[in-house]
């Protein structure tokens, strides 16, 4: 009896798998995840790589001296805005909140306009982009595993850090440090606020950590 | 019932495609970092299955519908880290696999249960769980 029974669920689970499995089989991996839809990817605020024409000049020195082509400045404050929405929400424990945070970081960083991007910094941040998205992308798979979330907050900040350090920010930023997490391993994070409120413990602990540097916008 | 058998036995001619390769890729891991060699013994026992472009396959792993679990798997494995293709991730995402790897293995989620079910040889002791985690951290904490 138990028998049938298990081959019943197990005809039922292969006949499902099988109609939503047309030939997809060991397609290239990596990189080809997530299709955002298409709406989302429209609507998208358009502050991330924004204007600010910033004409550049050389320093006048000789007959050859001459004037850069205006170069728009890039943004990294819609990043930061998402990156924050997510951290509070796993400062409330909220896992799905997170989970929506992390989709909209997710869409963000994989809508920023690379054409304002200096030349010299492209490399660097795609290479923290594409970090920094399977991160995002992960939190927004993982509601109902805020142990998860967290984890990946933990390097989603390493990589946020590095981006803060490459493109400078507008806003006034607290790093803090919570020396507990992953067993003693610590994990950095970033907060609006001067208060420590901590998003790898959440209620459980949420004065734990400090404020390791306070990062002025300018 | 009779329906069933016949069902499941029709079934059994349909096979997903095999996840096989037979030469080691230039960017597979082994190429790429000097793994010792009980960390190579375990992750070939218990990782390479679904996270390479090369699967064994017992010949109970052919019998549907199981057969197309495990090629589901190995997709979805293989999206998130592929051995066969380490050499290809960056520095900083190869960290950051090493990382997640680490705490797959700590929190007891890889291999997925629903496989070592069946094939029992990939369960980890406390101490290939030791041996790989330790391996990993080393690996996370040194590449540059
Ligand atoms: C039966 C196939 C299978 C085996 C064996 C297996 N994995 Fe996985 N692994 C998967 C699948 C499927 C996913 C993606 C979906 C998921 O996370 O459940 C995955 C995801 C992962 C991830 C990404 C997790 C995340 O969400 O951040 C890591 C890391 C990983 N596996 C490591 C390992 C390691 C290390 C081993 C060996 C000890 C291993 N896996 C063995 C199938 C497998
Ligand atoms: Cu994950």
């Amino acid at each position: 009896m138990k028998n049938l029974i298990l081959s019943i669920i197990a005809f039922t689970m292969a006949f499902l798998t099988i109609s939503c499995n047309h030939g997809s089989k060991n397609e290239q991996s990596s990189n080809n995840t997530a299709v955002l839809p298409q709406d989302q990817t429209v609507s998208q605020p358009k502050e991330v790589g924004t204007t600010g024409e910033k004409a550049v000049r050389e320093t006048a020195n000789g007959p050859e001296s001459t004037v850069k082509q205006p170069v728009k400045s890039f943004s990294i404050a819609a990043i930061i805005t998402d990156y924050l929405s997510l951290k509070n929400a796993l400062v409330s424990d909220d896992d799905k909140a997170a989970a929506s945070a992390g989709k909209k970081l997710f869409a963000t960083l994989d809508n920023v306009d690379m054409t304002v991007i200096h030349a010299d910094k492209h490399k660097k941040y795609m290479d923290i982009a594409e970090d920094a998205k399977e991160h995002a992308e992960h939190i927004s798979e993982n509601a109902g595993n805020i142990h998860h979330q967290r984890e990946h907050l933990a390097v989603l900040s390493n990589d946020l850090q590095d981006l803060i350090d490459l493109f400078g920010t507008s806003q006034i930023l607290y790093q803090d440090y919570c020396p507990m997490f992953n067993d003693g391993e610590g994990a950095v994070w970033f907060s609006e606020n001067k208060a420590v409120k901590n998003p790898y413990y959440g209620s459980k602990m949420m004065t734990c950590g400090k404020v390791e540097r306070t990062i002025n916008g300018k | 019932m009779t329906g069933l058998a016949i069902a499941l036995l029709i079934l059994q001619f349909f096979q997903p495609s095999l996840n096989r390769s037979d030469e080691l890729s230039a960017a597979h891991i082994e190429n790429v970092y000097v793994l010792p060699e009980n960390v190579k013994a375990i992750l070939v026992q218990s990782c390479y299955d679904c996270h390479s472009n090369n699967t064994r396959y017992p010949w109970y792993s052919r019998i549907q519908p199981g057969a197309w679990f495990m090629a589901k798997h190995i997709q979805h494995g293989k999206a998130e880290v592929n051995f066969s293709d380490f050499g290809e991730y960056s520095v900083r995402r190869r960290r950051s696999k090493f990382r997640a790897m680490s705490g797959q293995i700590k929190n007891g989620e890889m291999p997925l249960w629903s496989y070592t079910l069946m094939h029992h040889h990939a369960v980890l002791s406390t101490e290939d769980k030791h041996i790989l985690m330790d391996w990993f951290g080393r690996m996370e904490d040194s590449i540059k």
